[in-house]
């Protein structure tokens, strides 16, 4: 177990950032303290972990110290944890920077295509009307119509442009199926960055076209033996090889604080569209919202903006690989256990002994072993609930996936049936084209 | 025979094609017993010229030539006509009625005289493009384009002329499209301003254009293939088709109109090159997976040009219930028009975006041709403005003296291919040339009549590119940019490097980036070995 920082400064924020700019809303702490801060300030430490009382719905948009709840935190070595807090405070400035935001958000609209539709899938809300022709609205948010065909570009993106500004020359990043990969690669040449991308040896060969363009894109990729997890250790060691120079581009809501509180405000973005388009399109808001979760950047990204709102479903979908008994599955917030991986305290998909085990799916980047902090977070307090879908059987046959994930789905629908558990598992038969439906 | 040739203006030849009758055709549709024909109207415009050389397509495929053509010599000189055959029985109006008895290689041509014939106006760079018609009632653009087709397709086109013109002010319609293309499709795509491609372009004294792209690589599908494909699909169901057809050269078209059909729920059936089939199998594969039929072509040279004339066949056959989606601004009228016409939000949002960003029009216009759709897409906003310079390039694949290229505009001359006059590569005897490109959406014989209309006046200028070049400029933008475009928008960014240098300092450049390259991943690993 790495060593565990109890010493972290909080303090009221909202005194200090009032003026929240863009629609951002900060829930971190600023472990630096700046200097425009009035003597009179109150701070209190708080140690999560000494009480084990259940977490208070207040504290879910409260976040302490990069903590949720009992989750995240930065479980790093000591050597790692000024860079991490040097991060915080930049982070927390470009939140309020006008001129940042505005370049982001010319970024955002020029580069990555944004705001991406919200589109109504009318046969498939057909497909799915019972016998009476009553059934739900499903809406798709087009995050596969971003510059590289994800979502990862938002945080990116965002992300390169943070390091620019802090004066780094170089990024490392880990990447499983290569979107993320391409992602930084992209957003690394178009701001003149040098990119090193690790990738698992079998992950490169299943994404071989990936790698080629990762290559194109002028960055270097490096193979490692084993999987994204692997991959993942061995960019966090380069990185820490070379701090001053370097800057670890996270790709997924994992890691020590503050990346996942990064990633997921970048990828806010898409929740902050999807309720204005709501709005536009409907006149209120989503009644449920479905996502895939691998390490759950693309679903923090989208329910980040609707966790208070009380009467918004939110529904993650995990990878159950070939069952969730046949023990080749990646669904961490079913079957996972809590623990320290890669600097968070987290589920994560580990043996008797601790030792992670090898996750498996079929979409690549759902074969993670372990999930964002938050999102347990949000498990727990039971504002989210986890379905396993086998085969991750997301793809939709009218808007047509890249083909490399079949997880970018999300889903609303603007009439729950009352009183029916809208969970249920669609089953894709390969090869014959056909799908059926059992009502669980 | 009955030949009538006025010397003043019209000269007509009907070319006939060879039918061999068999018992299973007795079970067809009666049209297709007197199949095809084929007439060719050359208005005679000024000074006649010498050659004038027609392509027609075979029909059919059990006949052996799959290709036949004549070559006329001066039509005022009485030795013009190539052998008669056996048409002395047939009256003035044979269209419909007769049957073929003669052997397989030779055929006729014979003229009729059928109406008082109406040159198109004569056009130059120096008349106000507000007075050109694009096209005019005939679906000319000058000499270029119109209807070289069997009298089977000519109402089908006149409905769709009809039903086009309608929808165009049908303001349901325009809004239901519009919302597709916001919703679907993703529209409306940025004007990206390409910092460090402008950077790299910058003389030493720190002067240079700089340069914007148009980013239809965002749109859903990776290419701007799909503006057309879907409101043509939307047309299709106003007219009450439920069958779609395609052609498809590298599988971009057919993959856009695949994924049309399948949003609205149409029969889709996609003809391509037993050639082209194996160069793209993930392109086929997809299609596939939309729940498309791929039906494989292998007459002629198995690629694109015949891929269209099987699309044709079947249109030919089963008119009431099929719609063809031509993939560009070629084709009979009103295709050109058509597919123009549902491009150009391409450069109507350019205009509206310029406005925005720097309060002003662009000055250049820079667009890679194939058969032209997106840069006329881009262009046509533009025509009218003459301080805005429109250039297209096209694929110059091995060299221009390589005899393997496709820059049809540069090297081609002038024929009908496909129902419309226009620019084709084309032989002495008038075989249409295999043309080679390393960009499958290039690799094209003939070109939008729209573009050999402009090209001839004067009004946009035509270059081209070499694959090596086209294949430096993909790892330029990959490298610069972090966007890495197809084989196709390579080309147009290609030409950038003799463009830039010639530009003053501050022009503003906006190069259509038609397509994303992930198609063209394996294209390139073959090429460039990184």
């Amino acid at each position: 177990m790495a060593a565990f920082n109890l010493n972290t400064p909080f303090f009221n924020h909202r005194k200090v950032l009032s003026s929240i700019k863009i629609g951002t809303a900060p829930v971190v702490s600023l472990p630096m303290l700046p200097q425009t801060l009035p003597d009179s300030t109150a701070f209190t430490i708080n140690n999560t972990l000494s009480t084990r009382k259940p977490v208070d719905k207040k504290d879910i948009v409260n976040n302490t110290g990069g903590k949720f709840g009992k989750f995240g935190g930065k479980y790093v070595p000591e050597t790692l944890i000024t860079s991490l807090a040097r991060l915080e405070a930049e982070f927390n400035l470009v939140l309020h920077d006008s001129e940042f935001q505005e370049e982001l958000t010319t970024a955002l609209r020029d580069y990555v295509g944004r705001e991406t539709p919200l589109y109504f899938a009318q046969r498939l809300t057909n497909h799915y009307k019972n016998s009476e022709g009553e059934g739900p609205e499903i809406y798709l948010k087009r995050e596969d119509l971003n510059h590289g065909g994800a979502h990862k570009i938002n945080n990116a993106i965002a992300q390169a442009m943070i390091a620019k500004r802090m004066g780094r020359k170089s990024i490392v990043a880990a990447t499983g199926a290569g979107q993320h990969g391409v992602a930084t690669a992209a957003a690394c040449a178009k701001l003149s960055l040098d990119c090193t991308i690790f990738m698992g040896a079998t992950d490169m060969e299943k994404q071989a076209s990936n790698v080629l363009l990762m290559k194109h894109l002028g960055a270097e990729v490096e193979a490692v033996d084993g999987t994204f997890k692997d991959a993942s250790s061995e960019a966090i060691r380069a990185w820490v090889g070379n701090l001053e120079t370097r800057y670890y581009l996270a790709g997924t809501a994992v890691g020590p604080h503050p990346c996942p509180s990064m990633v997921r405000e970048f990828q806010s973005i898409i929740g902050k569209e999807t309720r204005k388009q709501g709005m536009e399109k409907w006149g209120g808001r989503p009644d449920i919202l479905v996502a895939c979760i691998g390490s759950g950047s693309n679903a923090l990204g989208l329910f980040h903006e609707f966790i208070k709102d009380e009467d918004v479903r939110l529904i993650g979908v995990e990878a159950a690989g070939f069952g969730l008994d046949s023990g080749k599955h990646a669904a961490t917030l079913t079957r996972g256990d809590v623990g320290v991986y890669h600097g968070a305290m987290s589920y994560l998909l580990q043996d008797e002994e601790g030792q992670i085990l090898g996750p498996h799916s079929i979409g690549a980047r759902l074969s993670r072993g372990w999930t964002g902090g938050e999102l347990f977070k949000r498990n727990r307090s039971g504002r989210v609930s986890y379905c396993n879908r086998r085969r991750s059987c997301c793809s939709i046959s009218t808007a047509m996936p890249l083909g490399r994930h079949f997880s970018s789905v999300g889903g609303l629908s603007r009439i729950g049936f009352p009183g029916e558990t809208m969970s249920y598992s669609t089953q894709w038969h390969q090869g014959c084209g056909e799908y059926q439906r059992s009502w669980r | 025979m009955n030949t009538y040739v006025n010397k003043k203006t019209f000269l007509v030849f009907i070319y006939r094609h060879r039918w061999k009758p068999n018992i299973f055709s007795l079970f067809n549709n009666i049209f297709s017993n007197f199949f095809p024909i084929f007439i060719i109207k050359i208005p005679i415009i000024g000074k006649f010229p010498k050659k004038i050389i027609c392509h027609v397509t075979s029909n059919m495929a059990a006949t052996a030539t799959s290709n036949a053509t004549f070559r006329l010599g001066n039509p005022l000189s009485s030795s013009s006509s190539s052998s008669v055959y056996s048409s002395n029985k047939l009256p003035v109006n044979f269209r419909k009625f007769a049957l073929q008895t003669s052997p397989v290689k030779s055929f006729s041509v014979s003229c009729t005289l059928t109406r008082k014939p109406v040159p198109a106006a004569p056009v130059s760079m120096d008349s106000d493009p507000n007075g050109w018609r694009r096209p005019d009632s005939f679906g000319r653009f000058g000499k270029f384009g119109g209807k070289y087709v069997p009298e089977t397709l000519m109402s089908a086109l006149s409905e769709l002329d009809a039903a086009f013109h309608s929808l165009s002010k049908d303001e349901k319609f325009q809004e239901e499209l519009a919302g597709i293309l916001e919703d679907y499709v993703g529209r409306e795509s940025p004007l990206y301003f390409a910092e460090r491609l402008s950077e790299h372009y910058k003389r030493p004294n720190g002067e240079g254009p700089d340069i914007y792209l148009k980013r239809e690589d965002l749109n859903h599908t990776g290419s701007h293939k799909i503006n057309n494909a879907v409101a043509q699909a939307l047309l299709a169901k106003r007219l009450g088709k439920k069958r779609i057809i395609a052609e498809t050269g590298a599988g971009q078209h057919g993959v856009a109109t695949a994924t049309v059909c399948a949003r609205f729920g149409l029969q889709c059936i996609i003809y391509m090159g037993a050639q082209d089939m194996e160069r793209q199998p993930l392109n086929v594969f997809r299609i596939r997976l939309l729940g498309a039929e791929v039906r494989a072509v292998h007459s002629g040279t198995a690629t694109l040009k015949d891929a269209t004339s099987e699309a044709i066949r079947d249109l030919v056959t089963n008119l009431e219930t099929t719609h063809y989606i031509l993939g560009s601004v070629a084709g009979p009228h009103p295709y050109p028009m058509m597919v123009r016409d549902f491009h150009a939000v391409i450069g109507k949002e350019t205009r509206k975006q310029a406005l925005e960003k720097w309060g002003g029009k662009p000055d250049v216009l820079v667009a890679c041709v194939g058969g032209g759709s997106n840069a006329m897409g881009l262009f046509h906003e533009f025509v009218n403005d003459k301080d805005v310079r429109l250039i297209g390039v096209e694929a110059a694949g091995f060299g221009l003296d390589s005899g393997k290229h496709a820059a049809t505009l540069t090297k081609g001359e002038v024929g009908v291919l496909h129902g419309a006059m226009s620019y084709l590569l084309q032989d002495e005897d008038g075989q249409i040339i295999e043309p080679h490109s390393i960009s499958a959406g290039l690799d094209y014989p003939g070109v939008g009549p729209e573009h050999s209309f402009l090209k001839d006046v004067g009004r946009a200028e035509y270059h081209s590119v070499t694959d090596e070049e086209a294949l430096e400029a993909f790892k330029k933008l990959s490298r610069l940019e972090g966007i890495f475009p197809a084989l196709e928008t390579s080309h147009a960014l290609a030409y950038l490097e003799k463009l830039c240098p010639t530009l003053p300092n501050g022009t503003k450049v906006v190069v259509n980036c038609s397509g994303r390259g992930d198609k063209d991943v394996e294209t390139v690993i073959k090429h460039l070995r990184v």
